[in-house]
C-alpha cells in the first residue's frame, strides 16, 4: 500500500495444487513461458514462475508456486501455502480420481491459507475429450457448490490457460484494490477521535453481549 | 519379484513368456529413451526428461502372477495413513499418452489392462520400475516417492554402458538379449537399495530425514556465510523452498548429468555418512536458485572443495 501512485506495484502469490500428473507444471509453463513438455518430470517440493500482466495501467506480478502433487510431499507442500492470495485447484478431466480428490485439496487449502484466497477449479487436459471421465457440468456444479471459479483448460493446446490465470489475478486485484481504497479512505477520514469512538463502540458491543448472556 | 532379484544369479532360467518379453523390451526402450532425453536436454533445471511420473508398475513385467503381486504391493504400500498414495499408484491414474504398440504388447490378463490403457503410454521404464516397485514392497513404510526414479538413472546408464557403445542417444535395448536386460534390471535394483538403505527415513511419512538435512543445511550456511543467510532471511526465502528437492533427488536435477556418475561413486563410498555428506555438498553448491522473492539473490561463492573440483572439471 505504497502512497506513491506511480510506482505502485502488485505482487500476488498464487499456488497451483491438485493430484499428481494433472498438468500443474505444464499449465504454469504454458502460461509463463508458452512451453509444453509432454515428458516433464514430477515436481519435487515446489517450483516458481513469475508472470506480469497489466490491469488498469498497473503492472501486476503473479508469483506462481507450482507444488508437488504426490501425497507424500503434502507435509511439505502445505508450508508453501502461506501468504497465497490465489489458488488454482487442478484436476484431470480424463481421470476421475483426480476429480474426486478436489474436496481434499479444498480442505487442505482452507486449513493452510486465508479464506479470502481467490480460488478456481481447473479441469485440465480438455483436449482429451474422447476419454473424458468428468463432464463439464460436474465440474461446474462442484465449483458452484464451493464458490469457486471454474474453467476447463488444455496446457497442451493452450486452451483457456491464459484466461484462467488472468481471471484469478484480476479477481485478486479487484479484491485487493477494494481493500486499498477502503484503507485509503480510512486514512483520509479517520482522526484519532474516530478511532477511539470505534474502540468505544467495540467495548460497548462487547459489554452488551456480556449483559445479554 | 523373486525372479527379478535372483536374475543375476540364474538369468537364463527365468520363465518369461514371449508376450512378456515383448512388453519388457518396449518398456525398457522407453526408459532408455527417457534417459537419452535426459542426457540430451542437459540444461537445467526442470527440463530434463525422465520417467515423468509414478506410473503403476505393470506386474506382468516382473513375474507370472500379477494379481498376487499387485495385492501385496497395494497392501504394503498404501497404508491407512496414506490414502493419497493410492491415487498415485492405482492403475487408474495412468495418464500417459497413447502408444498403441505398447499397450498391445501388454499381457491381456494384467489387472491394469483397463480400457483406458489403450490410449496410454508406458512411459516409465522397466528397470527403474521394477527397482522402485520392488523396493516399495520391501520398505512398506516408505513406498514409492516421486524422485526415487531419478536416482536409478545413473545406475542404469552405467550398467548399460557395459553392453552398449557410443553415444547414449543411439543406444537401443533391441540390441540386447533378454538375460542381459534382466541382469541390468537386477543390478539397478540392488544398487538403488544400497543407496537408499542409509536414508531410511528420507522417504517415509513427512520425510523427516530430508527435513532434518534441510535444517542442517540452514544451520551450516548460517555458520559459514552469515551474510547470505541473513539476506535470505530478510527476503523471506526458506531453505525448504529449494533444498527439499536437492535432498529428495540427491542433487541429480541440479548437477549436469555427465558429472552425476562421479557423484554417485562418492555417494556410495560415503555409505552411512551420506546424509551428512549431502549437507556439505549442498552447502558448496553455488546453485542457489533464483526465487520469486528475490530473483537476483547473490549466489554464494563456490568455495574450495569437492563441489568446486567437480564444477571445474565440468567447465
Amino acid at each position: 500500500m505504497s502512497s506513491d501512485e506511480e510506482a505502485e506495484e502488485y505482487l500476488f502469490k498464487i499456488v497451483i495444487i491438485g493430484d499428481s500428473a494433472v498438468g500443474k507444471s505444464n499449465l504454469l509453463s504454458r502460461y509463463a513461458r508458452n512451453e509444453f513438455n509432454m515428458h516433464s518430470k514430477a515436481t519435487i517440493g515446489v517450483e516458481f514462475q513469475t508472470q506480469s500482466m497489466e490491469i488498469e495501467g498497473k503492472e501486476v506480478k503473479a508469483q506462481i508456486w507450482d507444488t508437488a502433487g504426490q501425497e507424500r510431499f503434502r507435509a511439505v507442500t502445505s508450508a508453501y501455502y502461506r501468504g497465497a492470495v490465489g489458488a488454482l485447484l487442478v484436476y484431470d478431466i480424463s481421470r476421475r480420481t483426480t476429480f474426486d480428490s478436489v474436496g481434499r485439496w479444498l480442505d487442505e487449502l482452507t486449513t493452510h491459507s486465508d479464506t479470502t484466497v481467490a480460488r478456481m477449479l481447473v479441469g485440465n487436459k480438455c483436449d482429451l475429450d474422447n476419454i473424458r471421465a468428468v463432464s463439464i457440468d460436474e465440474g461446474k456444479s462442484l465449483a458452484e457448490e464451493h464458490g469457486l471459479f471454474f474453467m476447463e483448460t488444455s496446457a497442451k493446446d493452450s486452451t483457456n490457460v491464459r484466461t484462467a490465470f488472468e481471471m484469478v489475478i484480476k479477481e485478486i486485484y479487484s479484491s485487493v484494490s477494494r481493500k486499498v481504497l477502503n484503507s485509503d479512505s480510512y486514512k483520509a477520514q479517520l482522526s484519532l477521535n474516530r478511532v477511539s469512538i470505534v474502540d468505544d463502540e467495540k467495548k460497548q458491543t462487547q459489554g452488551n453481549s456480556c449483559c445479554s448472556r | 519379484m523373486k525372479n527379478t532379484v535372483n536374475s543375476t544369479a540364474n538369468t537364463n532360467n527365468d520363465p518369461i513368456d514371449d508376450d512378456t518379453v515383448a512388453t519388457l523390451d518396449s518398456r525398457f526402450n522407453q526408459t532408455l529413451k527417457s534417459v537419452q532425453g535426459m542426457l540430451k536436454g542437459r540444461s537445467f533445471p526442470g527440463k530434463v526428461l525422465l520417467t515423468r511420473r509414478t506410473e503403476p508398475f505393470d506386474a506382468s513385467g516382473i513375474n507370472g502372477s500379477p494379481r498376487e503381486y499387485m495385492r501385496s504391493f497395494s497392501q504394503n504400500d498404501v497404508g491407512p495413513s496414506e490414502q493419497g498414495d493410492k491415487s498415485e499408484q492405482s492403475p487408474s491414474t495412468d495418464d500417459s499418452d497413447s502408444n498403441a504398440a505398447l499397450s498391445k504388447s501388454k499381457s491381456s490378463d494384467s489387472p491394469f489392462n483397463t480400457s483406458k490403457d489403450s490410449q496410454k503410454t508406458l512411459l516409465s521404464a522397466r528397470a527403474t520400475d521394477s527397482a522402485r516397485v520392488v523396493r516399495a514392497i520391501r520398505h512398506p513404510a516408505s513406498g514409492y516417492v516421486q524422485g526415487i526414479n531419478d536416482l536409478v538413472t545413473p545406475f542404469l546408464v552405467v550398467f548399460l554402458s557395459e553392453h552398449l557403445e557410443g553415444n547414449v542417444d543411439t543406444w537401443s535395448t533391441l540390441d540386447l538379449p533378454e538375460d542381459i536386460i534382466a541382469n541390468v534390471e537386477a543390478d539397478c535394483y540392488w544398487c538403488l537399495s544400497k543407496l537408499l538403505d542409509g536414508m531410511q527415513d528420507h522417504y517415509t511419512f513427512a520425510q523427516p530425514g530430508i527435513q532434518r538435512l534441510v535444517f542442517k543445511l540452514r544451520e551450516l550456511v548460517r555458520r559459514i556465510d552469515e551474510p547470505v543467510s541473513r539476506h535470505m532471511e530478510e527476503q523471506g526465502l526458506e531453505f525448504l523452498q529449494f533444498a527439499f528437492r536437492w535432498f529428495n533427488c540427491l542433487l541429480i536435477r541440479e548437477i549436469p548429468f555427465p558429472l552425476v556418475t562421479r557423484l554417485w561413486d562418492t555417494y556410495l563410498a560415503e555409505g552411512d555418512a551420506l546424509p551428512d555428506f549431502l549437507v556439505y555438498i549442498a552447502a558448496r553448491d553455488g546453485n542457489v536458485p533464483s526465487t520469486p522473492t528475490n530473483p537476483q539473490l547473490d549466489r554464494p561463492r563456490i568455495r574450495d572443495g569437492a563441489f568446486k573440483s567437480i564444477y571445474v572439471a565440468y567447465h
